[in-house]
């Protein structure tokens, strides 16, 4: 097991660490397939609003390919299709029925994945809805089956700083994991299996085989475990910036709907609330937000990952690519002589509050802390990205419309963690501007 | 009850904003209130949280570093008025007659700055920086006590507008706006900036001379740190600062205190403090080491050459602004020891020019965007490619 060495990131104390115990949720009335977690999609509706629809039955597909299937997390009828800003689908929300009807496909035994021939494997997993698990760098767009990439990285933890626990994930899981394991090394050679340092005891409580295929650790410096950041620090030739990444949770999904035949509906959240420690919730794919989080206070913000995460309406549903929900306080309103504070209750990466002087959990909220203004070369988000990018060079070469000096400066590179546009004392929208330029740049691409 | 000050803007919000009587006036109005009123909007893209620091307090933390400088230099203006009237004043009377000269060249350059920073804004229709809160302090600092208030006001209005807002406000100017005002001045009106003018007081007593450290030159083979000793600028009372010069450059001490300031709250960067020092050092002892030379600053040695004139003050203050400075960590290096370099070759090789350190910040500015290219081409060279 190899230490990734990631000194550059996020690494303040933050509160609200959810418990590592465990809650069912009960079957919500409405749960739903998202689309708006879905980078790049162009979805293509298959169903009508009042249509009963089974379990593990396609609801939408991808315009650009559409073996790609998205499935339905419940039974019920379509009880409505809810579009976004431009008429982009956003939602397809069911009224789940008590009992479940499912799609049957055939079980796959596990020792069957290695000896089935390699397309019927792409086209099983695309029918169960689960092949868009696998991303393919550097857009994060779902893996193309034709290409075979120099490695795959497995995420053991999520986007946010509080994902939920490996260890919770796995558990009752371990076979599912073997066979998306399984599956895994049907694709590439080189299969690099990452988890925080926090996350290994837990891995090793449990007793199994899993903490010996854990190949790096990373540490508990955010964003040290996003398969991004975990590219960079391992790749050595170009041709693996075109490599493969998955999720835990998508990896056991994988596996379990190969062993059973069923779509796997089960999820684990984490929700992080001020000043309050929740368990780990497990509940079902596509939870209505009042279900997971009930009450949301009026001034708040709820999103699915604070860093890079999306914003959550309160009757949204949680996406595929989701599995943590914050719920972040606004700040106090303007404050008088703000600037001119001591700021013992103001976390910051920079030196320039006493709260720098403790290392207490610092309280975060979803204010700005301050106004726009032009750049002004100070490096804080080069001091800060874990991918050594200079982010404030490329946003002025993109500006200027110099696309090609930005790729060499590294744009695709970045992992969009979000860090750049948190540490900016301008506040700009740094990572912002990086990301669209990246999506741009591949959509002209394809 | 709710705050009076919050009440006025409320009540004011209505004039300056959306279809008000004042809408032109709209930036003054903003600045007013988020001087007062930090402002703190939601977040509207990832991320959702964003660090404390913005660019207020940014500029206050310099500020802050600059208070040691400013409250030494009104203490030692007045010290040195009385030196010049050849008495001995307390440290009452000293501050008193320091603020009494120093005061009104800062008010006149906050004035005068922000009155154009307004009338950009008002134009243009942006927000207003807050680069001038430093700008509009290092500038007077930078400048002599008797020198008149006219021309700070045409200084400040130098830099502010051809340094900075031309090429369209802070964040965006080539040279160091407070340099640039300066050498504006000491250019058009040497007479002021030069010579005797740098202790305050209509008549000096005979046997002070009112000029700076580095004016002095060794004669009749006296060797050049005797000469600097005998002037009455001993080492010493160089680094404490109790000589004439500039109302901000003398007290080198006061310079470390702010650069320390600065480097532990990381609002600086150290690269170039370190790396001006070290350049200046390095020179001073490569110029030191060349025969010849006895009774010239080239003898000087590396003491002499940091706590004598402004270089302190300005690696500290002036050179680590970032926006004019390289915005890449080899560039800032390489910036900052170039300064040290110049600052020393200027001293050394035209005396025409006593204060080296203006010319070399100013000079090192216009390459900083060179130094930025030339690291980034390489650092590009050394990525693995993704495209």
């Amino acid at each position: 097991m190899k230490t990734l060495k990631i000194t550059r990131g996020f690494d303040l104390n933050v509160a609200e660490q959810p418990d590592l115990s465990c809650v069912h949720l009960a079957l919500p009335s409405s749960l739903a397939c998202c689309a708006g977690d879905i980078p790049h999609i162009r979805p293509k509706l298959l169903v009508k609003e009042g249509q009963r629809v089974k379990t593990g039955q396609a609801l939408f597909t991808d315009k650009r390919d559409t073996t790609i299937q998205y499935v339905s997390p419940g039974t019920g009828q379509v009880e409505k299709v809810i579009y976004g800003p431009r008429r982009r689908l956003m939602e397809v929300v069911i009224a789940t029925e008590s009992e479940d009807g499912y799609i049957e496909c055939n079980p796959v035994a596990l020792d069957d994945i290695t000896g089935m021939p390699g397309d019927e494997l792409v086209a099983h997993l695309k029918k169960g809805g689960l092949w868009q698990g696998l991303r393919q760098f550097p857009a994060l767009d779902f893996a193309d089956p034709d290409h075979s990439p120099a490695m795959i990285i497995v995420a053991m933890d999520g986007n946010d700083l509080f994902s939920p626990h490996p260890a919770i994930i796995l558990k009752d899981s371990i076979d599912a994991f073997d066979a998306g394991m399984a599956v895994l090394r049907r694709f590439s050679h080189r299969l690099v299996v990452v988890c925080r340092e926090s996350s290994l005891a837990g891995i090793r409580e449990l007793d199994c085989s899993v903490a010996d295929q854990i190949t790096h650790t990373a540490p508990d410096i955010y964003p040290a475990w996003h398969p991004g950041a975990v590219l960079y620090q391992i790749r050595q030739v170009a041709t693996e910036n075109s490599s493969w990444c998955i999720r835990l949770d998508h990896l056991v999904m994988m596996g379990r709907f190969l062993l059973s035949g069923r779509y796997p509906v089960e999820k684990i959240v984490t929700i992080t609330r001020p000043g309050e420690r929740l368990p780990h919730m497990r509940g079902r794919q596509g939870m209505p937000l009042s279900a997971l989080a009930g009450e949301i206070p009026g001034n708040s913000m709820v999103t699915t990952g604070r860093f890079n995460g999306r914003l959550l309406e309160k009757d949204a549903h949680i996406g595929f690519f989701e599995n943590t929900v914050n719920i972040i306080e606004a700040g106090a309103e303007e404050q008088m002589f703000g600037f001119a504070r001591p700021g013992l209750d103001k976390p910051s990466v920079s030196a320039t509050f006493l709260s720098s002087l403790f290392r207490g959990p610092a309280k975060m909220d979803c204010t700005l802390h301050g106004e726009a203004r032009a750049c002004i070369n100070c490096s804080y988000c080069e001091r800060i990205c874990p991918n050594d990018l200079m982010p404030a060079f490329i946003m002025k070469a993109l500006h200027g419309g110099e696309l090609e000096e930005a790729l060499a400066l590294g744009l695709m590179d970045c992992c969009k963690c979000g860090l750049c546009s948190f540490a900016c004392p301008s506040k700009i929208e740094l990572t912002r501007i990086l990301s669209d330029a990246m999506d741009a740049y591949y959509k002209d691409k394809q | 009850m709710k705050n009076p000050l919050r009440k006025f803007f409320d009540d004011t919000r209505p004039l300056f904003t959306g279809d008000g009587k004042y809408k032109k006036y709209e930036p003054v109005w903003d600045a007013t209130k988020t001087f007062f009123f930090l402002p703190s909007a939601k977040t509207r893209v990832m991320p959702f949280v964003r660090d404390h620091l913005d660019l207020k307090r940014y500029m206050s933390i310099v500020i802050l570093a600059l208070l040691p400088v400013t409250f030494f230099g009104i203490y030692n203006t007045g010290y040195q008025a009385g030196i010049g009237a050849g008495e001995s004043w307390s440290v009452t009377r000293c501050f008193l007659l320091g603020a009494w000269y120093v005061l009104p060249m800062i008010i006149v350059s906050y004035v005068v700055g922000f009155a154009w920073e307004f009338l950009f804004a008002v134009m243009r229709g942006h927000k207003i920086s807050e680069g001038l809160l430093v700008t509009g302090l290092l500038f007077p600092l930078t400048l002599p006590p008797t020198i008149p208030l006219w021309q700070v006001a045409l200084g400040i209005s130098f830099g502010v507008v051809i340094g900075k807002e031309v090429f369209g406000g802070t964040g965006r100017n080539i040279l160091n706006p407070a340099l640039t005002g300066r050498a504006f001045l000491f250019f058009s009106y040497p007479v002021t900036m030069s010579g005797d003018v740098w202790v305050a007081g209509k008549h000096l007593v005979d046997g002070v001379t009112g000029a700076t450290a580095l004016s002095v030159t060794g004669a009749g083979g006296q060797s050049i740190t005797a000469a600097i000793r005998d002037a009455g600028f001993p080492l010493g009372q160089l680094f404490t600062g109790f000589v004439p010069g500039s109302v901000g450059e003398t007290s080198a001490l006061c310079c470390l205190i702010g650069a320390a300031i600065l480097m532990v709250t990381r609002i600086a960067n150290y690269r170039i403090i370190i790396g001006g020092i070290a350049g200046l050092v390095i020179t001073s002892i490569i110029v030191y080491l060349i025969p010849g030379g006895q009774d010239a600053w080239s003898n000087a040695g590396p003491f002499y050459h940091l706590c004598a004139g402004g270089f302190l003050f300005g690696i500290t203050f002036m050179a680590t602004d970032p926006v004019s400075a390289p915005g890449t960590n080899p560039g800032r290096w390489i910036f900052g020891a170039a300064i040290g370099f110049l600052t020393v070759i200027i001293r050394v090789g035209n005396p025409a020019f006593m204060e080296g350190v203006m010319l070399a910040i100013l000079f090192m500015n216009v390459f900083a965007p060179l130094l930025d290219h030339l690291v980034l081409k390489y650092k590009s060279s050394k990525r693995i490619p993704n495209v």
